[in-house]
This record gives structure tokens, C-alpha cells and sequence, in this order.
């Protein structure tokens, strides 16, 4: 079942450039994640792999193209809605101040989250202990370590339990084991109903049923692991692969 | 009220402006560059506040209600001029916001403070109405431009966190909120310093001209406390209303902070 669809997404970003001096530009890109899978994001540097996550979450200014929830299309939800459903986990996530628990509850004192069900201490005490971080909720989130903060981020996006989690390269300031536990983790929390497209720069960890590869503005499906794909892909293809069929066919069925 | 008014001079007056020239001097041994910046400053200075003097003659000789709105709604128009021009930050489309909470900061709480405790006859005495007005537009208009200052700056270093917010589904207003507070508190500060240091160290201006004109110290003192509560009421609700007005023109319409990199 696909539960997030990206159908010929154009993004013009004009306004600035990257440190390189070329301007990402993306146009057609098509992609579907379907549900109970993880999929990784590669491409080089500049490509606008973060871009292509933040117009997911509508963090971007979308030219043209459609984004649909579960079939839904995104213009029937608010953008704090969109975005409570579709979570980026961006790079550098910042903690508020105060204690871990204040910043795993962030989400609770936002509006789009008003009527839900704040979760117990002991739901976050176990988010911890699965990301191994071996902290009282009651520490001062000031005095984390990076490679903890970074983790604390991610747990405050996994506790609000969205459909779809969009991570960039969360797990860049980790030690191995840590990230090999959010690694863990994020396959926990997407469970069978949830989905997942991450940035990595690390070495596949095994987690990821296929891997698109975003380069000159084209996405290709690179690969998948065979247990889980079991049809024939043409990953070197750019046009064949960011047309919306085809980049559906590493997901393994049709709609 | 005893003594009068001791007037100045022209010759006397224009002599004064030689108090200028400890400036001109410091500038120019310094080689600051600000001679120019100092002649300017002082023409101006007689320039407009002369021609406050006549117009205020001709004003409190024929006021009629119409004549002392339009003074009054002149004098809000060239402030929001001053307060925009203040702001460092670029920011485009402070002209209405700005005017829109001066008018209702500094003008609102000006006519109650005029029409409520002074009470002057006719009620719109211009007498009374365009030196308290100005009085408040005055500190209206450099606390705001302080406010918008302070507050585009704070929310440009905390981008990062605004990104975070917005990402887990914050509104604008949610994840600016951190920075109006602290721009609302900052520019509440200086206003109540003001009036902790009034009487002790220095005797605030208001108080200072009416005692020079001759009027009773007590009563002069009355009238600064009631000037100083105005200032606090009116900069509080300028700032308030500016943050509240402005902080949106950093956000996309969809909803995220428009960091230094892509607005």
C-alpha cells in the first residue's frame, strides 16, 4: 500500500545558490513510498537531496507537481497538519531549552497537536533506552553531548508517530552503534503502517528496501534489496526512472 | 504660577550653537567625519523646532478640531518615516504596520491621558493634545524601530530552531513566539529604567521646561508622572502591536521561516 506519493514535483530555488555555485533545480520528479518500508536518498553533494525532503514537508516552495497522504492530496490539509503527518527531521535539529522531557513534549504545546494524547514518562523512557541514550528525562538538555542531542531530536519526531518520516542525515553525528540503534529504531517506529525516506552518507545499514538516487535534478532507483522487490529495475535510466511509474516499481506493486 | 518665562534672545540663541563647535572640534581632531553629520544636525535642530514654535502659535490661535487631527496625524505620518528609516534589518513593508500601531499606541493612550486626567477645554486644546502626543509618538517611534530591530534579529538566530518547529508543525506564530517575547521584553526595559531613575538622577525634560516657564514644581511633578505612565502604557502597546504586525513578513506563505539564505 503506497502511503506517500510525489507525482511530478518541480521546485525552482532561485533565490539562492549552494556553496558550489550551482543552483539545484528539480523537475518530474516522481516518487512512492509505501508503507512498512525505509528507503534511502543518495546523490552527491549539491544535488538537493535536503531540498527534495524539505518540498516533501512543504518546507519549500512547490512550482508545480502534486504530494498525496494515503491518496489524499496535499491541498486538503492545512501546512501544520501536512506537516504533523509528513515529519522532516532536518540536519542540524535544534533543542529548545530546558529538559529532555520539555523537548520530547515540544510537539504537545503546538496547536496542530492540541486533543492528542500527551505521552507518559514511561513511553519516553523507553524511546530512550531503544536509541541507547542512557539519560534521566529530567536532565538539563543544555549539557547533551551532539551525537545525544541529535537522537533526542529524532525521538521527539518518532513520538509524535507520523505516517511518513523524512530524515536528513540524522544520523551523520553518531558513533557506529548509535546509529546502527536509530537505525533500529526508525524500523520500530515505521512499523507496517508508517514509511520512511532518509539521507545517509553512511554505509547502508540494511534497513532500506530500495535507494533512490537523486543527480542532475533526475531521480533513479539504484537498487533494492531482493527479499523485498522482486521486479527487474533499470536503475541507470533517468527518464525511464523520474516518471511516476516507473519510480513506483521499487516499491513492488502497483497502486 | 510665579515668574514667568525668561525669554532668549535671537542674538543669544544663535550664539548658543557655538556649543556646537565642541563637536566640530572633537570631529575634526579626531578626524571622525562627522562635521557635516554636526553642521546638519544643528540646522535642523533650530530649522524644525522654530517652525514647531510658529506653527504652534498659529495652531493655538485658530485651532479648530480638523486643524489639530491633521498636526496630529502629520506628526504620526513623519514619525513612522523616522522609525522605519531606524531599522537596520531589511525589511520591506514597515510603512503600514509601523504607522497602524504608533496611531494606535501613542495616539489612543495620548487622548485618553488628555481627555481622562488633563482635561482641557475645548477637548481638543492643542495646547495639551500635540506636546503629550508628541511626547508619546517620540518614544513610541524609537522603541518600535528597537522592537522590529530586536526582533528579526532574534528570529534570525534561531532559524535552526524555527526550521524545527515549523517541521513538526508549529505556525508562524508558534515558532516566533519565543522571539516576540524577548523583543516585548527588551523594549519594556528601557521605559521602566526611565522611570526608576525620574526625580533622583536627573529631572526629565518635561518637568525640567515647565519649571523653567515658571510653573510650580508640584504641579510640573504631577504631569511627568503622568507623562512617564503614558510612555510606559504606550510603548508596551506599540511594541506589542508592532511584533504581532510584522513577524509574518519573515515567513512563506506556507508557513516557514524564511532564513538569510533563500528570502
Amino acid at each position: 500500500m503506497s502511503v506517500f506519493e510525489v507525482t511530478d514535483l518541480s521546485i525552482a530555488y532561485d533565490a539562492t545558490e549552494d556553496a558550489d555555485g550551482a543552483t539545484p533545480r528539480l523537475d518530474g520528479i516522481s516518487l512512492r513510498l509505501d508503507a512498512g518500508r525505509i528507503y534511502d536518498l543518495t546523490g552527491p553533494s549539491g544535488a538537493g537531496k535536503s531540498m527534495l525532503l524539505r518540498a516533501c514537508a512543504q518546507l519549500m516552495t512547490i512550482k508545480g507537481g502534486s504530494l498525496t497522504l494515503d491518496g489524499v492530496d496535499s491541498s486538503t490539509f492545512s501546512y501544520q497538519e501536512w506537516r504533523r503527518h509528513v515529519c522532516l527531521v532536518p540536519q542540524h535539529a535544534s533543542l529548545i531549552r530546558g529538559t529532555i522531557r520539555d523537548n520530547l513534549l515540544l510537539p504537545w504545546t503546538l496547536k496542530v497537536n492540541r486533543g492528542t494524547q500527551v505521552p507518559p514518562d514511561d513511553e519516553l523512557r523507553e524511546l530512550l533506552q531503544a536509541a541507547q541514550l542512557d539519560v534521566p528525562l529530567d536532565r538539563d538538555a543544555a549539557k547533551l553531548s551532539g551525537g545525544q542531542a541529535a537522537r533526542v531530536a529524532l525521538l521527539r519526531a518518532f513520538a509524535t508517530k507520523p505516517r511518513v518520516l523524512l530524515l536528513d542525515e540524522v544520523d551523520a553525528a553518531l558513533d557506529d552503534a548509535s546509529a546502527q540503534a536509530v537505525g533500529e529504531l526508525t524500523v520500530q517506529i515505521v512499523g507496517r503502517d508508517a514509511t520512511c525516506l532518509r539521507i545517509r552518507h553512511r554505509p547502508p545499514d540494511g534497513k532500506a528496501s530500495s535507494t533512490f538516487h537523486l543527480e542532475g535534478g533526475h531521480l533513479t532507483v539504484l537498487g533494492m534489496r531482493s527479499d523485498m522487490a522482486p521486479r527487474e529495475m533499470e536503475p541507470t535510466d533517468p527518464v525511464e526512472a523520474s516518471t511516476p511509474r516507473d519510480a513506483a516499481q521499487p516499491s513492488g506493486g502497483e497502486a | 504660577m510665579e515668574g514667568g518665562v525668561i525669554d532668549i534672545g535671537y542674538v543669544e540663541l544663535f550664539a548658543a550653537s557655538a556649543l556646537m563647535l565642541i563637536a566640530g572640534i572633537v570631529s575634526w581632531r579626531l578626524s571622525l567625519g562627522q562635521e557635516k553629520n554636526i553642521a546638519i544636525s544643528t540646522v535642523r535642530a533650530f530649522v524644525q523646532l522654530l517652525a514647531m514654535g510658529f506653527l504652534l502659535v498659529y495652531l493655538f490661535r485658530y485651532q479648530s478640531w480638523w486643524l489639530v487631527l491633521l498636526v496630529l496625524f502629520l506628526m504620526a505620518l513623519c514619525a513612522t518615516q523616522i522609525a522605519v528609516s531606524r531599522v537596520k534589518q531589511g525589511v520591506r513593508g514597515l510603512h503600514l504596520p509601523v504607522f497602524a500601531s504608533l496611531m494606535a499606541s501613542s495616539m489612543v493612550i495620548a487622548f485618553i491621558v488628555v481627555e481622562g486626567v488633563i482635561q482641557p477645554d475645548p477637548w481638543y486644546s492643542a495646547r495639551q493634545l500635540v506636546p503629550i502626543a508628541g511626547m508619546a509618538l517620540g518614544n513610541t517611534m524609537s522603541a518600535t524601530a528597537v522592537a522590529i530591530d530586536r526582533l528579526f534579529s532574534d528570529m534570525d538566530s534561531r532559524s535552526d530552531e524555527m526550521f524545527t518547529l515549523v517541521a513538526l508543525g508549529a505556525t508562524p506564530r508558534e515558532a516566533a513566539f519565543p522571539s516576540i517575547k524577548a523583543a516585548v521584553g527588551a523594549g519594556i526595559l528601557p521605559t521602566l529604567a526611565t522611570m526608576c531613575a525620574a526625580g533622583i538622577v536627573q529631572i526629565p525634560g518635561m518637568m525640567s521646561g515647565q519649571i523653567l516657564a515658571g510653573a510650580d514644581p508640584v504641579v510640573a511633578a504631577k504631569y511627568q508622572i503622568v507623562v512617564l505612565l503614558m510612555m510606559s502604557a504606550a510603548t508596551t502597546l506599540a511594541i506589542v502591536l508592532i511584533c504581532f504586525l510584522t513577524f509574518r513578513k519573515r515567513f512563506s506563505k506556507e508557513g516557514f521561516y524564511l532564513d538569510a539564505g533563500i528570502r
